[in-house]
């Protein structure tokens, strides 16, 4: 019984060390969308749903391929790997059918951007602490 | 030094001087309205007989150069003005100038949370298989030479942008992505090299395209995990014979139909596509008419070893008449049969130094000589059936 007992506290454990170290998609309070659909945020930042249900313009911010928190991102929360994301975005920039998301130097930048810029959507490594920024919750 | 030799270096310092003060103004002065991106690309090339971008027989030729930058503007949120410019140097096929490739007015006219619905207007590229719209940005592509049995370097000015206008839509569901392309117009080429590659290296006269629609529909799951399309082109050249040649002002029909299939996983990608074309031949007077069918396939295996590391395998083949692929035709017209077709096995490898500067290497074995450039190896007759292929790339791109 103990036995069981300690692997369930280890099982959680695991579960909330790695929940502590996921990456949560974040946007400025101004965006009227609560919740998300792994569709819908796929569709956002291969620059392909340009815009909120408002009709607003989505700002999407990222960071460089080979970022970390980058390619936690990826695979996390759109279940892709950096270099998918990059053919799509080379595709639309180098044929002029489309614009590639605004790179960022690192997540302190991001969270600036995000909270500051209206509209905007960003990805960070931890609940930001700042009453500009929402963290997405998964639909 | 010819003027096919390699870039004077005071020009390719200042080109590349010019590229890096670009990248500046884009990092100063970013405005969310505005995007500045651009490529560089120097390829070099060994073979062992026959000749690529150049002179390449016994020597290494320098002679393919890419460099484009294009700008994109979106003065209101549902119109977006693109253009990009660039110059090629491509052997004796191009002496290097600088070109419009694309120049772009996009209307997005509806867009609801699962769709989008737009007109485009301008020089636009054509979209055929994975690669076409593109072709000319090395990141982009997976080799060095693109598969030659359907993106024909030689005839590409056929293939490469348009003038006139496009309708896409695309559509997202739970299920995969769908997008859709019809555009109509004016092809771009008019050169020697499309005329040799339809009537033969004797005809001397000149090519003249009527406007042709291109079309596409793909569908990808998973954000591009697995990707299927459909592409389909109708184009017609009009010939305007020289004075006192023995062809009449005949047209030639060309009708391409290409299936392509990707997988793209973390480490291993496979591609592979299918092309069946339509060929009508009418009114040349001497030559009488005739119809036949023309053949290309490949596939195309790659391994990530690390992010930044990967090697690729691919096997390509090429038939100019399905129901001549030994080459007879050309035999009795005086040529070597091997203008027939080509088979390429090739290797490579490639490198991302940085996410913006690359470099690669490949070898092909080449049965064939369908594919090769005609301002390149004058006299068909001194070129072999069996041949190997080196070549070396240097990109960068921001």
């Amino acid at each position: 019984m103990n036995c069981k007992v300690a692997i369930l506290v280890a099982l959680l454990s695991v579960f909330s060390v790695s929940k502590g170290n996921a990456v949560e998609v974040v946007v400025n309070q101004s965006v009227p969308v609560q919740t998300i659909t792994l569709n819908k945020i796929r569709a956002i930042f291969t620059m392909r749903q340009k815009f909120w249900p408002g009709g607003e313009p989505i700002k999407v911010f990222t960071l460089a391929d080979q970022d970390p928190i980058h390619k936690k991102f990826t695979k996390n929360k759109l279940h892709m790997f950096p270099h998918q994301l990059r053919r799509v975005w080379d595709r639309m920039v180098y044929s002029g059918t489309g614009r590639a998301p605004v790179v960022l130097e690192n997540e302190q930048q991001m969270l600036d951007k995000v909270a500051n810029t209206p509209h905007a959507i960003g990805y960070l490594s931890k609940e930001p602490e700042n009453e500009q920024i929402r963290v997405f919750v998964n639909e | 030094m010819n003027r096919y030799g390699f870039l004077s270096m005071n020009r390719f310092v200042l080109i590349c001087y010019a590229l890096l003060l670009s990248s500046q103004v884009q990092a100063d002065f970013w405005r969310e309205d505005l995007q500045v991106h651009g490529f560089l690309t120097q390829n070099f090339f060994h073979t062992s007989d026959n000749n690529v971008y150049g002179h390449s027989d016994d020597g290494i030729s320098p002679g393919l150069t890419e460099i484009g930058l294009n700008v994109s503007y979106q003065p209101f949120d549902r119109l977006t003005l693109s253009a990009q410019g660039l110059y090629r140097r491509a052997g004796h096929v191009d002496g290097g100038v600088v070109r419009l490739d694309y120049g772009i007015a996009d209307l997005n006219l509806f867009n609801s949370q699962s769709s989008n619905i737009g007109i485009r207007g301008g020089r636009i590229k054509v979209p055929f298989g994975l690669y076409n719209e593109t072709r000319d940005v090395a990141f982009t592509n997976p080799t060095i030479l693109l598969p030659q049995g359907i993106y024909f370097d030689r005839s590409r000015s056929l293939l490469v942008s348009a003038d006139g206008g496009s309708l896409y839509a695309d559509h997202h569901t739970e299920y995969g992505d769908f997008f859709f392309k019809f555009n109509l117009g004016m092809p771009l080429g008019d050169n020697e090299e499309i005329r040799s590659s339809i009537l033969g290296p004797s005809a001397s006269g000149d090519f003249e395209a009527n406007p042709a629609f291109a079309t596409q529909l793909s569908y990808e799951l998973d954000g591009g995990k697995m990707i299927f399309a459909v592409s389909y082109m109708d184009l017609t050249l009009k010939y305007q014979p020289s004075r006192g040649e023995v062809l009449s002002s005949g047209s030639t029909a060309i009708r391409p139909l290409l299936f392509s299939a990707q997988y793209n996983g973390e480490k291993f990608g496979l591609t592979a596509e299918y092309l069946y074309r339509w060929n009508h031949y009418r009114d040349y007077g001497v030559v009488p008419n005739f119809k036949f069918i023309s053949e290309s396939w490949y596939i195309q295996g790659s391994y990530r070893f690390i992010p930044q590391l990967q090697g690729i395998v691919r096997y390509d083949t090429f038939s100019s008449d399905i129901d001549d692929r030994g080459g007879q035709r050309a035999v009795s017209n005086g040529l070597s049969n091997h203008i027939a077709y080509a088979k390429d096995w090739m290797v490579g490898l490639r490198w991302d130094i940085t996410s913006s500067l690359m470099i690669r290497t490949e070898y092909h074995r080449v049965h064939g000589t369908a594919w090769l450039a005609q301002a390149d190896n004058q006299q068909q007759s001194n070129t072999k059936q069996d041949w190997d292929l080196y070549a070396l790339q240097f990109s960068y791109r921001f």
